[in-house]
Formats: C-alpha cells, sequence, structure tokens
C-alpha cells in the first residue's frame, strides 16, 4: 500500500515526491499538502515521480492542479516524471500536458534546468 | 493520440467519473466528504483550480458554501438569489456560462461570483426547486467550455442534485421513497444514455458493424433471460454486450476494415482486442458483476481453441459463452469486408457444424427455443427475429431445427 520509505527524497533546494499507487480519493490532497510543508521550508524545485503511481482519476487530476497552483503561487518549479501512459493520456485529456514540463525519469526532471512552472514545452 | 481517439479517450475518462460519482453518491460515507469528492470530481473533469458546491439555506433566500477548493476560507460567503433569478435559472436548466453576459440574470450574487472567479454555473435542482448551485472557474488548459463540457457538467449535477436531495430528506427525516426510486431511474437512464453513445463510437470505427454492438447487446439480453438469468444479471449481460469489443478503439482501422486475409502482425493486433477491452473495463466500477470478463473471453471456444486464454467449457464464464455465440451468429448474418452475409440457414448450419466445438450446448438450446418462440409470437417483445434481415417462417424453421443434435 502506501510506501512510507520512499515518500520523499531531499537533494539540496529540490524534493521528489512519490505519491502513492492510486491518486483517487480526497485523501490525496495529502501530496497538497506535503508540498506546501516543502515551499514553506524554502525548497524550490519539485519534482512529483509517479513511476508507482497506477491510477489518477478525475479527483487525482483536481489534486494535482491544487499542487500545481500552490507551487505557481510561490514562484518555484514542479516538474512531473515517471507517467504510466494511461496516466499520462489522462492529463493530456485534461489540458495539464500543455502546462507541466514531463519528463521521463525522475534522473532527467531532476538534471533539468530551471524553467518557471507554465512555459509550456509544445 | 489522434483527434478521434482522444475524443475516445476523454469519453472513457468521463465515463469513468460518472461510475464512481454515481457509486459516490450512493455510498454510505458521511455527507460532507460525499459533497467534497464530487466537487474535485467536477473540477478534474474539466481541469478548473478553483470551484465551490452551495446549498440553499432553509428560511433564507441565500445560498451557502457546502464545499470548496482552491478558495481558501470562504465560509462566510453567501449567495443571494431572488425568486426573480432562482426561477429563471429553474427555466434554463443549462449551466451558465458567466463569461458571455449569462450573468445578468444574477443580481447581487454576480458580484460574490466575480469575487471568487467562476466562470461557469450549473444548477442542482430537483423537479422545481433549485436546491445548490456548482459554480467553477475557467479551464486550468485556457481552453474554452464546449458544448459537450456544458453537456457532461449537466449530467454530473444531476447526479449531485440527487444526493443533495436524498441528504435534505434524510435530514428532514422524509422518506419518500417512491419519489426517490424514480429520481434513480432518471439517473440510470443517464448512465445507459452514456455507454449507448460509447457503443456508437466503438462501431463508428468499423464501416461494416454498424449497430453490431447493440444487436450482440439485445441477443446476449434476451438469451440470458430464457437462461433463467435474473434482471439485475440481464442488465448487466447486456451493457457488457455494449461495450464487448471496447479494446477494438486501440486497433488500426485499416486493420479492422481489410477485405483480403490478415497478416500475422495484423491478426495479433485485432486479438488483442479481448485483452485491452478487459485491461480498460476493469477499471471501471460498474453497478454489475462480470463485465470485464465478459469481455475478456468472449472470443473462447468449448473445445479449447479460442483466445486469449484458451479456456475450455466450463472454465469460460457462462456470460462469455453467451456472448461468444450471438457475436458470432451477428458476425454471421451481417455482410463483412471479406463477405456477405450468410441466409439465417447457413448461419444457423454453422452453429450446428461447430457444436461443441466452438459453441456450448447450454447456450445453443435456449438460443434455439428463443427464435422459436420469437417465430411463433409467443413472446410479447420479439428481439433477434425482428434484427435478422429476413423474413422466416415457422414450417422451414421446423425443418431446420429437426436435424438438430439434443441436448
Ligand atoms: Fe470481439
Amino acid at each position: 500500500m502506501v510506501k512510507r520509505y520512499r515518500n520523499f527524497k531531499e537533494l539540496g533546494d529540490t524534493v521528489v515526491l512519490y505519491p502513492d499507487d492510486y491518486i483517487n480519493d480526497i485523501e490525496g490532497e495529502k501530496l497538497e499538502d506535503l508540498c506546501a510543508s516543502y515551499l514553506d521550508r524554502g525548497f524550490r524545485k519539485i519534482v512529483v515521480d509517479f513511476s508507482e503511481t497506477e491510477l489518477i482519476n478525475s479527483i487525482g487530476v483536481s489534486i494535482l492542479i491544487g499542487v500545481i497552483e500552490k507551487v505557481r503561487e510561490r514562484d518555484a518549479n514542479i516538474y512531473f516524471s515517471g507517467l504510466k501512459r494511461v496516466n499520462y493520456d489522462i492529463f493530456s485529456i485534461v489540458g495539464l500536458t500543455k502546462h507541466i514540463r514531463i519528463f521521463e525519469t525522475e534522473e532527467d526532471a531532476l538534471g533539468s534546468g530551471s524553467k518557471p512552472v507554465g512555459q509550456a514545452v509544445l | 493520440m489522434t483527434e478521434t481517439e482522444l475524443s475516445l479517450e476523454r469519453l472513457l475518462f468521463n465515463l469513468n467519473t460518472l461510475a464512481e460519482l454515481g457509486e459516490e453518491i450512493t455510498s454510505p460515507k458521511d455527507f460532507t466528504r460525499v459533497v467534497k469528492s464530487s466537487l474535485y470530481m467536477v473540477m478534474g473533469s474539466f481541469s478548473s483550480s478553483r470551484g465551490a458546491i452551495f446549498q440553499h439555506e432553509n428560511g433564507s433566500g441565500s445560498y451557502v458554501p457546502i464545499a470548496s477548493k482552491g478558495l481558501g476560507d470562504i465560509g462566510g460567503l453567501k449567495l443571494k438569489l431572488n425568486d426573480e433569478a432562482v426561477s429563471e435559472l429553474l427555466k434554463r436548466r443549462e449551466p451558465v456560462d458567466l463569461s458571455s453576459g449569462g450573468a445578468g440574470l444574477l443580481g447581487a450574487a454576480r458580484e460574490t461570483l466575480e469575487k471568487i472567479d467562476a466562470r461557469v454555473l450549473a444548477c442542482l435542482t430537483v423537479k422545481d426547486e433549485l436546491l445548490g448551485l456548482i459554480a467553477i472557474n475557467g479551464k486550468f488548459s485556457g481552453e474554452p467550455f464546449t458544448v459537450y463540457d456544458f453537456q457532461l457538467l449537466s449530467v454530473m449535477s444531476q447526479h449531485i442534485s440527487f444526493s443533495l436531495h436524498s441528504h435534505s430528506l434524510l435530514m428532514k427525516l422524509m422518506h419518500k421513497y417512491t419519489e426517490n426510486k424514480n429520481l434513480y431511474e432518471n439517473l440510470r437512464r443517464i448512465y445507459y444514455d452514456t455507454i449507448h453513445a460509447f457503443a456508437a463510437a466503438i462501431d463508428a470505427k468499423d464501416s461494416y458493424t454498424r449497430g453490431h454492438s447493440h444487436r450482440v447487446s439485445a441477443y446476449s439480453a434476451a438469451l440470458a433471460r430464457e437462461m433463467g438469468w435474473s434482471n439485475d444479471e440481464v442488465e448487466g449481460i447486456r451493457i457488457a454486450g455494449l461495450l464487448h469489443d471496447i479494446g477494438k478503439i486501440t486497433v488500426d482501422k485499416t486493420i479492422i476494415n481489410k477485405a483480403s486475409p490478415l497478416t500475422s502482425y495484423e491478426c495479433r493486433e485485432l486479438n488483442s482486442h479481448p485483452v485491452i477491452g478487459y485491461e480498460i473495463l476493469s477499471k471501471i466500477k460498474f453497478p454489475w458483476k462480470g463485465i470485464p470478463m465478459m469481455t475478456r473471453n468472449h472470443h473462447e471456444k468449448v473445445d479449447g481453441t479460442g483466445y486469449p486464454d484458451r479456456l475450455r467449457k466450463s472454465e469460460i464464464p457462462i456470460g462469455a459463452r453467451i456472448m461468444a455465440l450471438v457475436d458470432a451468429f451477428d458476425a454471421m448474418t451481417t455482410d463483412r469486408p471479406y463477405r456477405p452475409r450468410l441466409s439465417f440457414r447457413e448461419a444457423i448450419c454453422e452453429v450446428r457444424d461447430n457444436w461443441n466445438r466452438q459453441f456450448d450446448p447450454e447456450v445453443v438450446h435456449p438460443f434455439i427455443s428463443v427464435i422459436r418462440k420469437e417465430v411463433r409470437r409467443e413472446t410479447d417483445n420479439p428481439t433477434i427475429v425482428p434484427l435478422l434481415q429476413e423474413e422466416i417462417d415457422g414450417a422451414s424453421l421446423n425443418r431446420l431445427l429437426d436435424g438438430f443434435p439434443r441436448a
């Protein structure tokens, strides 16, 4: 179920967050809170790695939009990585893929230069 | 993803959300949580970052927030609507686009809605009562709301209205069972309409099988009923019939419509559709049992030479055995890219020749008896015979069926 031991990883001012295998109910909102607390502590770059996430539904989408908004408010950067095909498709249906940088792997996301959120990769 | 595939994916995503919403509102979870989840589902569907659900406050003309997201603390906020505005909203029924002058009728509430950056307002109504409102901001993607979006929002609002209504009934300790039941009937119809729209989208991919999913659905239900299945089980196989070829949405159109024999690669592609269908459908929480497995195993044969699991007779779910027969029967009795349709006589001979090899006698017998009853006009609403493209008379049917092995 929840993999507490690899919930997050801190690297300088960057943190990698690993959400649960399902982001499909309002419990998922703890991701938003976690994100906010890292921003409060001065972290500037947030990578959300979805390689353990099987399924994101409409509730999950709404939570992730909340996460992105929080990061935008603070002028920090957010990147997604490790998306399974089905989840990538859902992101593209709701138009998220145009508004956030998505990388194949966590390593790719970590290696990327910091570009402001919302800079679309079209 | 191509345009059509994107819209099929979108339809599936929305269908799944509707199913989850249906499950959510009938769940025994506490009301606050149900409303919050419902709001998140709406917002996720339209990628909104700010939104709220308002409920009518008894004794005042105001609507107060009962769930919100992205708006911070809006506890003190109230939407004041006068009678005129309420009756205007009730008349419209459709969600209101606040950015295109639709807000004119709202009076003082308009300013409040502007404060929370609302772009679209949907009414939560039951009969002629405005129980509440959903307000959401524009899409995160910046794309405009389409006619389809408004329709989807309207359907979602009806679901949520039901929940609000049940809750207020419960609060008042008024158990109007019959009314509630009718409301739920409406919901069920919405659910069916959505699935029907989806079945049409599957069939549209194959120029030869227009209506195939609908016929497989109708035939399966008629046969299941003949076999003594309960109403609920019959509804389940009816839905499975509509969706059984859903896996074809990922198969290239040129393969599906090819007139010449398929290469082994093309064959593998086409034959992957039951497994893909299973993977898609097993993620949806249907109110009926067995739909994903019926889809997965509708190309199995009782002698174990079918696909994808090469199951034998009783290992194949009974629903899948029913669908295997009616699917093949419909394929035989309609034109295909590679051959014209067989006559009813030829199709029945084909079924007889593959008796106990491809088809299960336990299913073939009741199938024959439904057709016999329909030809003799012994059933009130015949399903199979009217959909066949030829007249069948009782005498020639008897001659044809005489040669059939007994169970
Ligand atoms: Fe099929």
